[in-house]
C-alpha cells in the first residue's frame, strides 16, 4: 500500500492511519484488473487499497477500508 | 465530505440529547456499553457523554484489538522477530505494548528488523521484494481486520511465496460479549453494536443477546449523531419493552454482512480451541489460528515461540476497565505510571483503548456534574 499526499497522521483526528483498526472512508479513483485500486482519504490523501471482497467498484464509490483492504460499500 | 459533516452537526446533536432525555424512566440508571473501541475514541474525542443525563451510563466494552493481546503473545512476537533474518512487520499500535520485559519497539532498537505496516499487503509486498528474508506478519484485530489477513494469505499461497508467514492472533468478538453477559458483577441494559464488524459478519451473530439474555442492540456508526441516535434508539426500545437488534447505520451495514469476506475467512481460517484474552483471561473458540490448508504460512510453526502466559503487571486494572467495571480514572496507575508514552496497559496504548481516550481528551479524573 502505497499511500501519497498528506501524512496519515491526523493531528486533529487524534487516530493514526497506521493504527490496527480504524476504519476509513474512501472515494475510489481507479480500479485495476488485478483487484487493486486507488482510494483518496477525506484528507485527500490518496491510497492503494485491494477491492476484491466487494462486487462490482466502480471508480466514484465511496469505500470502507480496513488495513488497505475495502470490506464495505457506502450504499 | 459525504457522511461526515453532516453527522457532526452540533445542533442536531443538542436536540437528540434532548430526544434521549425524553425516553427516560425517572430514577432509573440505564448502563448501556460500546462494545468497540471505535466508538470509545469517538464518545471522548466529541464529548459525547457529556452530552447525556446523569443517569445514563456509558460503559466501555472489549473491542480494542490491541488492548485484548495478553503480554505472552507480545513475547512470542518478540522471539519471532528477533531470529536472524526476519524482517518483523505489524500495526504501528501494537509495536508500543509491553511484554513481559520488553515493546515490540524495544526490540527494534536492539536491532531486530521490525517495521511498521499499514496492511497485511505491505507485508506481502516486502516479502516479494526479500526473497531471502523471512517476513513475519503479526496479525490483530477483529472480524474488520480479519479479512485483510486471510484476502493476503490467499494471495501468497497463490503466488507461492515461501518466505511469508504470520503470527494470527485474530479475535472475534461475540464469545467475550457472551462472556461479559454472563458476569454477575456488570449489569448492562443495552449494547452499542460494533458496526464495522457488522459490516463483515452482518446483524445475525449479536441475535443471541435479545434472544438469550433480553437485552437490545443497535448497530451503531462512528460519528456522533450516529452514536447519539443509538443510544437513543436503545432507551427507547427499553421504555417500549421492545428488544431486538436495530441497524442505525444502514449506510455501511448490510444485515447479511459482507459474504465475499466472510468467504475469504472460512477458507483460511479456523476457530481455536482457547485462546487468552488481557484480562478476560482464556474464553473459548474466541479467537482463529490457520486452517491446515494454510499451516505452511503460520510463523507460529515455523519458528520457536515460547508460548508462555505471563501475568499481567499487579499495578494494571485493565482487565477490569476491559469489562467495564471500572472507569479508566479509577485505575491506580492511570496518568501517573500509566500514560501514553510509557503505557503499563495496553488501554493506555491503542487510540482505541479507553485510557488512552479518557487521557488524550483531558478526563484525566473527573466527577459526573449533573446536567
Amino acid at each position: 500500500v502505497t499511500t501519497t499526499g498528506r501524512s496519515g497522521c491526523d493531528a486533529d483526528d487524534g487516530h493514526c492511519i497506521t493504527c490496527a483498526d480504524e476504519g476509513i472512508t474512501m472515494r475510489v479513483t481507479e480500479v485495476r484488473d488485478d483487484g487493486a485500486a486507488i482510494g483518496v482519504d477525506s484528507g485527500g490523501a490518496s491510497h492503494e487499497i485491494a477491492v476484491d471482497l466487494l462486487d462490482g467498484v466502480i471508480a466514484g464509490d465511496e469505500v470502507l477500508v480496513h488495513a488497505g483492504v475495502a470490506i464495505g460499500a457506502g450504499r | 465530505m459525504r457522511f461526515v459533516d453532516e453527522f457532526r452537526d452540533a445542533q442536531l446533536g443538542r436536540a437528540l440529547a434532548g430526544e434521549i432525555l425524553a425516553e427516560l424512566e425517572a430514577g432509573r440508571h440505564y448502563k448501556v456499553m460500546e462494545v468497540c473501541g471505535g466508538h470509545t475514541h469517538s464518545i471522548y474525542k466529541y464529548g459525547i457523554d457529556d452530552l447525556l443525563p446523569d443517569n445514563v451510563e456509558l460503559v466501555h466494552g472489549p473491542g480494542c484489538p490491541v488492548c485484548v493481546i495478553p503480554m505472552g503473545r507480545v513475547d512470542d512476537g518478540i522471539a519471532v522477530a528477533r531470529q536472524p533474518g526476519v524482517i518483523f512487520t505489524c500495526f504501528g499500535d501494537m509495536l508500543r505494548v509491553p511484554g513481559s520485559e520488553y515493546t515490540l519497539l524495544d526490540a527494534k532498537a536492539q536491532g531486530a528488523d521490525v517495521r511498521m505496516v499499514y496492511s497485511p499487503l505491505d507485508a506481502l509486498r516486502i516479502a516479494r521484494e526479500n526473497p531471502d528474508r523471512q517476513v513475519v506478519f503479526f496479525a490483530i484485530g477483529f472480524e474488520t481486520t480479519a479479512p485483510s489477513t486471510a484476502l493476503t494469505l490467499r494471495r501468497a499461497r497463490a503466488e507461492g511465496l515461501s518466505n511469508f508467514s504470520c503470527v494470527c492472533n485474530h479475535v472475534t468478538i461475540v464469545p467475550p460479549l457472551r462472556a461479559l453477559l454472563e458476569s454477575p458483577d456488570l449489569r448492562l441494559d443495552g449494547f452499542i453494536g460494533p458496526g464495522h464488524v457488522c459490516t463483515v459478519v452482518g446483524a445475525r451473530p449479536f441475535e443471541f443477546i435479545p434472544l438469550d439474555y433480553g437485552r437490545p442492540v443497535v448497530i451503531s456508526g462512528f460519528e456522533p449523531l450516529d452514536i447519539l441516535q443509538s443510544i437513543l434508539m436503545i432507551l427507547r426500545q427499553l421504555r417500549q419493552g421492545l428488544c431486538e437488534v436495530e441497524n442505525q447505520y444502514t449506510r455501511v451495514v448490510p444485515r447479511e454482512g459482507n459474504l465475499r469476506a466472510l468467504e475469504v475467512m472460512a477458507e483460511v481460517f479456523e476457530l481455536r480451541p482457547h485462546f487468552e484474552w488481557r484480562g478476560l483471561g482464556f474464553i473459548s473458540q474466541s479467537a482463529l489460528r490457520l486452517t491446515d490448508t494454510y499451516r505452511e504460512f503460520d510463523a507460529e510453526q515455523r519458528f520457536e515461540v515460547p508460548g508462555v502466559r505471563v501475568a499481567d503487571p499487579k499495578a494494571c486494572q485493565c482487565g477490569e476497565v476491559l469489562k467495564g467495571v471500572i472507569k479508566p480514572w479509577e485505575c491506580k496507575v492511570f496518568g501517573t505510571a500509566c500514560t501514553p508514552e510509557h503505557a503499563i496497559g495496553t488501554c493506555m496504548v491503542s487510540p482505541e483503548g479507553a485510557c488512552a481516550a479518557y487521557y488524550n481528551f483531558g478526563r484525566l479524573a473527573r466527577e459526573r456534574e449533573a446536567v
